[in-house]
């Protein structure tokens, strides 16, 4: 292939990424999947009903790989009876995001009904105004890694059938969401009532803020926060994997001999090592900015 | 001591039945389907699925079992193994076994079960009483439900056949997902303290049906399997599945509203 057009597809394969990766991480806060779903699951125990979504399908990756798989199945069926790629794609989305909902349900339901003892109840508008949303996103999320494989498969003529690149993104595009995205919802929003930086004390485990702006939070409150920054940086992180990961073999071709093989792993090692620093700077350039916490300053001084 | 704690959950219906009836249903499915395809025709591939559901039903019953013991964030885990010692299990005994084949992946898997769960509690030390049992259920009905999709989408468990239509064309994945998705998802989502085994069944089996649609749209491109009834039969089973859980999420919950705020401070002491 020309390096050109290599470039251009991966380019659009990375923007696709990008999309994926904010909605995945968005599609995750309105349920509280993952890691915050664990406070969420723990605040009724702890004497604090609330009305804020539970998608406890199971953990990101499996999640989002059975959308994407489901919608890459479907799409591969259409495709091989001679539907439009761009038809069959959004079809298989479709039937994706449908039987998400479905498992955002039945795992909403299940573990408000399993918290009967804590009196929690079971919000049924909750189910109708959050599933729309959820499914939403899981559309767009599975759109876009089905585009993702489907450039793969027919541009860059990968040997991977279409169902099983689509299953393989999807368990990195839950893993990268579930590690990226959930700490700004889990750490920053879910305890929004102490005082920041202050770290989570085991008093106050499942004492999430309940109260929204106006009324009730909920989950979509929750994806509204979200998406200032938790969403758009899990996307970064998505996109980048998909055209880093990509970009060293469109540039040093191995189809092209050995030799270019070896400078794209070179090239592969040299962006690792070079991301490593890059995250060791901002991490010890935040530090000196903000410093220890106040307390543990003070506390120290009292001691010497 | 209830579900979602440290001990065995409370049974309705005795564990021992939900292994006869997975076995039994799982096995009777897959050799109905596989006979019946060739004398009746292509449209009985549908009930390779039936099988297929009876082995979630079951798989999710026997995580349910496990993970009773503190298993929290393992359930997912759990599910995902459960299908991975199936593919394994599963490939080999249709490579090797012919007209045995599913009988073979299933003595296969059990064996592999068993050596995990003789691993963990023996090796890794998790000190859970059933994890043996558990293990060799799990990868049994993991097997189960890998050849009762596969056998949905091309009609056949030949080997040759399932590489070419299953495996090589990548559907072997959604048959992965959807169905360690219908093991381990059931009891995830009905994870406390007050969940009661019918109705994570009810859920398994409502699952089981979305697997068996899945199913039924890759049977709509091979000649040998008719995907029309597997949707259709599959949707009838979704709605009973889902009405069902439904009725038991009302039957359980403290209250379904339609809307509300929260609970006063004196209803909750």
């Amino acid at each position: 292939m020309e390096p050109l057009t290599g470039m251009g597809v991966l380019a659009l394969m990375g923007a696709a990424a990008t999309i994926a990766g904010a909605s995945e991480d968005l599609e995750s806060d309105v349920g509280s999947q993952s890691n915050p779903n664990s406070q969420v699951q723990l605040a009724p125990q702890m004497m604090y009903p609330h009305r804020i979504h539970s998608k406890a399908v199971s953990g990101e990756p499996p999640s989002n790989a059975l959308m994407c798989a489901i919608g890459g199945t479907t799409a591969s069926v259409l495709i091989s009876t001679g539907a439009s790629a761009v038809l069959a794609l959004a079809i298989g989305a479709i039937v994706a995001a449908a039987i998400h909902g479905t498992y955002s349900i039945t795992a909403y339901m299940g573990r408000s009904a399993s918290q009967k003892r804590f009196k929690q109840p079971v919000y049924l508008d909750v189910i109708r105004s959050h599933t729309p949303v959820i499914m939403g996103y899981a559309f767009i999320t599975t759109i876009c890694i089905l585009v993702v494989s489907y450039l793969m498969v027919t541009a860059l003529a990968h040997p991977f059938p279409l169902p099983l690149l689509a299953f393989i993104w999807g368990i990195t595009v839950g893993a990268i969401g579930s590690s990226t995205g959930d700490v700004h919802y889990g750490a920053e929003r879910q305890f929004q009532n102490v005082e920041y930086g202050s770290g989570l004390n085991a008093a106050n485990s499942g004492n999430i803020v309940r109260k929204a702006e106006s009324g009730l939070r909920n989950g979509i409150d929750n994806s509204w926060f979200c998406a200032k920054f938790g969403g758009p940086v899990t996307g970064l992180a998505f996109g980048m994997t998909v055209f880093l990961s990509g970009w060293v073999t469109a540039v040093f071709d191995a189809t092209k001999g050995d030799a270019i093989g070896w400078v794209s792993v070179i090239a592969g090692v040299i962006i690792v090592l070079m991301l490593i620093l890059w995250n060791r700077n901002i991490e010890v350039a935040a530090r000196a900015a903000y410093g220890p916490y106040k307390e543990d300053e003070a506390e120290a001084e009292v001691a010497a | 001591m209830s579900a979602g704690g440290s001990g065995a959950a409370a049974e309705a219906i005795p564990q021992n039945k939900i292994i006869a009836f997975g076995v039994v249903g799982g096995l009777i499915g897959i050799y109905a389907a596989y006979f019946l395809v060739d004398i009746v025709g292509s449209y009985m591939s549908f009930i390779g699925a039936l099988g297929a559901i009876c082995g979630m039903v079951w798989g999710a019953a026997s995580v349910r079992r496990v993970a009773s013991y503190g298993l929290g964030t393992g359930v997912p885990s759990i599910g995902m193994l459960a299908l991975g010692m199936g593919v394994l299990a599963a490939t080999f005994g249709l490579a090797v076994g012919g007209v045995a084949g599913p009988v073979i992946a299933l003595v296969t898997a059990a064996i592999i079960g068993l050596m995990i769960g003789v691993l963990a509690n023996k090796i890794l030390k998790m000190g859970i009483p059933i994890m043996e049992i558990s293990m060799t259920e799990i990868a049994t009905a993991g097997t189960i439900t890998i050849i009762g999709l596969a056998i949905a989408m091309t009609g056949t468990f030949d080997f040759p056949v399932v590489l070419s239509q299953v495996i090589t064309t990548g559907y072997i994945a959604v048959i992965f997902i959807a169905g360690g998705l219908a093991i381990l998802h059931p009891f995830n989502a009905c994870l406390g303290p007050d969940e009661t085994q019918d109705r994570t069944l009810m859920c398994a089996l409502e699952k089981g049906a979305i697997a068996m649609v899945v199913a039924g749209i890759v049977a709509s491109i091979n000649e040998g399997a008719s995907g029309a009834l597997t949707i259709l039969i599959g949707l009838a089973i979704w709605y009973i599945g889902f009405s069902g859980y439904y009725e038991r999420v009302k039957r359980d919950a403290y209250a379904v509203v339609g809307t509300g705020l929260l609970p006063t401070k004196e209803e909750l002491e």
